[in-house]
């Protein structure tokens, strides 16, 4: 794969030597409960932990433990029940949408199982647009750059559906770090992909992290995946089980 | 960061979203898969514009050729009429505001035939060139008109010629003044009166009146000045200033306004059918263009979900889609009003001939104008309920996916649109109707039909969760369960495809209802004969005679001349002073009769219909007409004297009748109880029928050797003139009434396109587990079958509702819907439906499965 070939860091993924070191994830008593058909459904109950920036992070359980529930809640994308999170010492709960949304946009990097790219977006379109939302323009070397980093120079202009699976994923680890994230969230980023595909991807994904000194919370089942994480939090029945 | 990189925020708030750069080029981004389905949202906004264009410029076009007929009636756009001399002076001051006038003077006289040797008593006509300035005289040969303005002659109704065997080119006497016939009337000049002289036309020139040396002799000549006003001169205001102005003379105004009682209410309904129509075109373009961004939005879910995961604001988010609707919204709305005027421009050019009416094959640029903007700002209101939801899509959708747009928005936000568009919508029918109370109701039924829906739906996806049961055939099962399932389209569907068929079939039932008020069946019924001055002892003689020439006897009346005496004890001279009763009204000389009966031209609108005999010393009974009673400042109780040839009569008002006198029936201002008018001097009125293409001339020639007092009024022409107007509004109703269903339309185009992706992609994980085109083909026939027959049946009920409280409220008419339309609307919605979803299960099964899963439909 082209993408491992580099050796240079990229000047766009330097660590930001000036950011402070508190923990970058702090999750507090955390609750989600749903009311479905007039019963209550607690998908998760009175999670703590914290993660400290550049550190890396792995949740595995079975499925239906909770995992992907109390990522969206870390990452602002749902909103809990109880408890709180702190992204870079920011509580969420007292954000409104749009509040979490630019923090996420300042702050957070995502990659998706099912890769999440606008469908209508060439690839470096896809990789701009964290940049564009921050109303960033003239960008677009910098996108071409981080696309070649992931060995896709000759794919700039082509639409999602015109990509294969780990061409796709590659794509959404560059818009991922395009904006130099403190933190990534990356929900099975292994699962819709074979394990020749995966490799690579996994590869970049802790080199980008060790490179850009970007904070990694990872879901996933795949305890080989998990064991590359600085720490592992095993999850069942919406408690944490474990933490190695 | 780039040396040459910018950075500015992208905007939080909506209204600098709506215009920055990333908007747009996001937008434009994010239509590139989308441009098919974007086309086809935008053919929902080009139809809607298109018919809304086409039906208000067609509308505009027949509405001014209607008022210009309407304007045959009188002529001209004011008449001034006289009994005394009008001063030249007088003249060239009420004329100094009009672009064309033209004098005329009217008295009786007696016109001899050398031929035959015989005399006739006549009305004769001094018309000035020019006029008829609307409308025009049709004469045998033609062109005779026009040569009685440069030569001297006279024309003659063709019923006279008959009776005397006179032939055109035959010389007559007139006074000191003999003249050459110079043709048959075929179509006069707008008459002054019904039958405000009770015998037949003869029209001279102008200038030939003196050497007749009649005017002297003349004692009760009358005396016209025909206006033509500048176009955009209200010639309503115009005549009330000229009254006050000229308060002291003697004087008379009519416009034509005044001479739509010929027409009945037949332009009022189409004025209230016309705003029915407008505002329902308007909606039904609406819902059809909410209905395809909802489909549009719908698919956009991810990509939305995905921008606010990285960052996007809520209202950033909304620009992105509103600015796609806005866009497509324009570029629709431009081609829509082309195609509008297209349609409109090539109907009138293939219907000209058919419309008896003067009529210009051009756009009307106003109302395309006014009409699409309109149609714009209702269609992209409407776009904002499918919008609103936008905000309301959670970022975290991207971890789990599966989320839909939800169904009816209760979002502050989303009242605040729908008070919005209820604001706009009571605007728009303000716009199209000036009745306040009607343009409220309309909008109002819009709501309650909405509500209605709302609630059959909830109540249609209750029913069948409960009742659907496993033993069911797994077909039958999951056809109908697809009706309560989450994701289902019973909500927009029956709202959509319900709301269009209750609009449509309401403008096609309201059409019905106007042209049964028209009824021009029942102008064949109607007198087009008037024989006047038959005497009591020759009512059974003249009756016997019409049966001898085989001609009925539709009516006989009695008729007395009386005049106003005094009114509540006032004298009329006073009265008249101190109500402001325009004096022609408080001294003109009324035509009454006695009976105790009404006829059926008449309907009571205050007090009884009681007519007991008269008791010597109390009040007779006295049934007044609506519009002279208002006039006169009359109402139930009053006491009104009357001078009956010399002798004083007190009546008392005990009704007041609404007469429709557009039937020519005999009918009159004043009726009064029998048992006082009978020994009045006087005389019966007897109407017929002459067989249409016939003349009256043998008649008259029988009438003159046996009844040479009774004079027969032939009025064919003039009832041929009103009986045209009518036809001619027929027809506007049911081209109007048939077009509008091109508004339909986008409804079912952005019905179906609802709901499609959600059932295509099952039907294709169907056909992947096995399914065959078949199975499919069925579950879909099931789920589209039940929609399609609910929503028909709804909207029907409502029409239904609706059409009875139009007929009872607004067109007077029978309440019970056309059966036939209704079966044939419940046909067509129905079947409409089930196509759709056939076509559905077509698309899904002409391709490979995998195509559609990986296309991310």
């Amino acid at each position: 794969m082209s993408f491992s070939d580099s050796d240079s860091i990229p000047s766009i993924l330097e660590p930001d030597r000036s950011s402070v070191k508190p923990p970058i994830l702090e999750v507090r008593g955390l609750r989600k409960t749903y009311i479905s058909a007039d019963q209550e459904l607690t998908v998760l109950h009175d999670i703590d932990f914290a993660l400290p920036s550049g550190d890396t992070c792995a949740i595995i359980g079975p499925s239906g433990s909770g995992k992907t529930t109390l990522l969206g809640l870390c990452a602002g994308l749902d909103d809990a029940s109880a408890g709180s999170v702190l992204l870079d010492g920011q509580p969420l709960e007292s954000l409104d949408q749009d509040e979490r949304a630019a923090l996420r946009n300042r702050l957070v990097g995502f990659v998706f199982q099912n890769f999440q790219l606008i469908p209508t977006l060439t690839a470096i379109e896809n990789v701009l647009i964290p940049l564009e939302l921050r109303g960033e323009t003239g960008r677009g070397k910098d996108a071409a750059e981080i696309l070649a980093q992931v060995g896709l120079s000759k794919r700039l202009h082509h639409y999602p559906l015109q990509l294969s699976g780990g061409e796709q994923q590659r794509v959404a680890l560059a818009r991922a770090f395009i904006h130099r994230p403190k933190i990534l969230f990356a929900d099975e980023p292994t699962g819709n992909l074979d394990a020749e595909t995966s490799e690579p991807i996994v590869e970049m994904l802790f080199r980008l992290n060790r490179e850009a000194g970007t904070a990694l919370v990872l879901v996933t089942h795949d305890p080989g995946l998990a064991a590359r994480a600085g720490r592992v939090i095993k999850m069942k029945a919406g408690t944490i089980l474990s933490e190695n | 960061m780039s040396a040459n990189s910018v950075s500015k925020p992208l905007p939080k708030r909506i209204l600098p979203a709506l215009f920055h750069p990333w908007t747009w080029r996001m937008a434009w981004r994010d239509s590139r898969s989308q441009r098919a389905r974007l086309i086809i949202f935008a053919s929902a906004i080009v139809a809607g514009i298109a018919s809304l264009v086409a039906i208000h410029s067609l509308r505009g076009s027949m509405q001014t050729g209607i008022e210009t007929q309407a304007k045959s009636l009188l002529g001209s756009d004011l008449m001034l009429s006289s009994r005394q001399p009008i001063s030249e002076n007088d003249a060239t001051t009420v004329s100094s505001l009009a672009t064309q006038s033209s004098r005329e003077i009217s008295f009786s006289s007696m016109l001899y035939f050398p031929t035959a040797d015989a005399a006739r008593l006549v009305q004769v006509r001094g018309v000035e060139a020019g006029y008829p300035f609307y409308g025009k005289v049709e004469t045998t040969p033609p062109g005779a008109w026009n040569r009685l303005q440069s030569e001297s002659g006279i024309l003659l109704e063709a019923a006279l010629l008959d009776q005397f065997g006179a032939k055109v080119g035959d010389r007559v006497k007139l006074g000191s003044l003999e003249l050459p016939i110079l043709g048959v009337i075929d179509q006069p000049a707008p008459r002054t009166g019904r039958f405000g002289a009770f015998s037949p036309e003869a029209c001279i020139r102008f200038a030939d009146l003196d050497r007749t040396g009649l005017l002297e002799t003349a004692s009760l000549s009358s005396h016209y000045l025909h206006l033509k006003l500048p176009p955009q001169t209200n010639a309503e205001l115009l005549k009330k200033s000229f009254r006050e102005r000229f308060s002291e003379k003697p004087w008379r105004f009519e416009t034509p306004e005044d001479r739509r009682e010929n027409l009945g209410d037949a332009l009022d309904n189409l004025q209230q059918f016309l705003g029915i129509i407008a505002l329902a075109s308007l909606v039904l373009g609406a819902i059809g263009v909410a209905g395809a961004v909802h489909s549009h939005v719908s698919r956009r879910l991810s990509t939305v979900a995905i921008l606010r995961c990285l960052g996007a604001s809520g209202p950033l988010a909304f620009a992105v889609y509103l600015v796609q609707v806005i866009a497509l919204g324009i570029c629709g709305a431009a081609l829509g009003a082309l195609i509008g005027i297209a349609m409109q421009t090539g109907l009138l050019a293939l219907f000209r001939d058919r419309f008896p009416f003067e009529i210009a094959i051009a756009p009307e640029w106003w109302i395309v104008a006014q009409t699409t903007a309109a149609g714009l700002a209702v269609c992209c209101g409407f776009a904002l309920l499918p919008l609103l939801k936008i905000r309301d899509i959670s970022p975290a959708m991207t971890l789990r996916g599966g989320a839909t747009l939800g169904g009816i928005s209760k979002s502050f936000r989303a009242w605040i649109v729908y008070s919005l568009l209820t604001g706009l919508l009571v605007l728009l029918a303000l716009l199209n109707d000036s009745d306040w109370k009607r343009s409220l109701v309309l909008v109002g039924g819009l709501i309650f039909a909405f509500g209605l829906l709302l609630g059959v739906a909830r109540a249609l996806v209750f029913t069948t969760r409960k009742i659907v049961k496993p033993s069911w055939p797994y077909l039958l099962r999951q056809g109908i369960s697809n009706l309560h399932r989450p994701q289902n389209q019973t909500l927009l569907f029956l709202l959509s495809l319900g709301l269009g068929t209750f609009l449509l079939v309401t403008i096609l039932l309201s059409g019905n209802l106007l042209n049964q008020r028209l009824s021009l069946g029942q102008f064949s019924e109607s007198p087009n004969i008037y024989l006047i001055d038959v005497q009591p002892d020759q009512l059974d003689g003249v009756t016997r005679l019409l049966k001898e020439q085989n001609l009925p006897a539709l009516e006989s009346a009695p008729m007395i001349t009386m005049r106003i005496e005094s009114v509540r004890g006032i004298p009329v001279r006073e009265y008249e002073k101190q109500n402001g009763v325009p004096r022609w009204i408080a001294r003109r000389e009324f035509r009454s009769t006695y009976r105790d009966f009404l006829n059926p031209t008449e309907t009571l609108v205050a007090g009884e219909w009681k007519m007991p005999k008269a008791t010597p010393g109390e009040p007779v009974s006295l049934s007044l007409e609506e519009e002279i009673a208002n006039d006169l400042d009359i109402r139930i109780g009053d006491e009104i004297t009357l001078d009956v040839q010399g002798i004083s009569l007190p009546a008392k008002v005990s009704s007041i009748r609404k007469v429709d006198w557009s039937r020519f029936n005999l009918n009159f201002f004043m009726v009064f109880a029998p048992g006082v008018l009978e020994y009045a001097p006087g005389f019966h009125v007897v109407t017929s029928r002459l067989p249409e293409g016939t003349s009256s001339g043998d008649l008259q020639r029988e009438l003159v050797k046996q009844f040479p007092n009774v004079s027969a009024i032939d009025l064919t022409l003039i009832l041929e003139t009103v009986r045209e107007i009518l036809e001619q509004i027929s027809a506007v109703v049911s081209v109007l009434a048939g077009f509008t269903v091109l508004a339909g339309i986008p409804i079912l185009i952005g019905t179906l396109l609802n709901g499609r992706d959600l059932r295509t992609r099952e039907s294709v994980l169907l056909r992947t587990l096995g399914a065959s085109s078949k199975q499919v083909r069925t579950i879909l026939l099931i789920e589209y079958a039940t929609l399609g027959c609910l929503s028909a049946l709804t909207g029907l009920i409502l029409a239904s509702a609706a059409n009875a409280g139009l007929a009872i409220f607004v067109f007077k008419a029978s309440p019970w819907p056309d059966p036939v339309l209704l079966t044939a609307a419940f046909i067509i919605t129905t079947g409409l439906s089930i196509l759709g979803g056939l076509l559905l299960s077509r698309g899904v099964s002409n391709h490979p499965p995998l195509s559609i899963l990986r296309s991310g439909v």
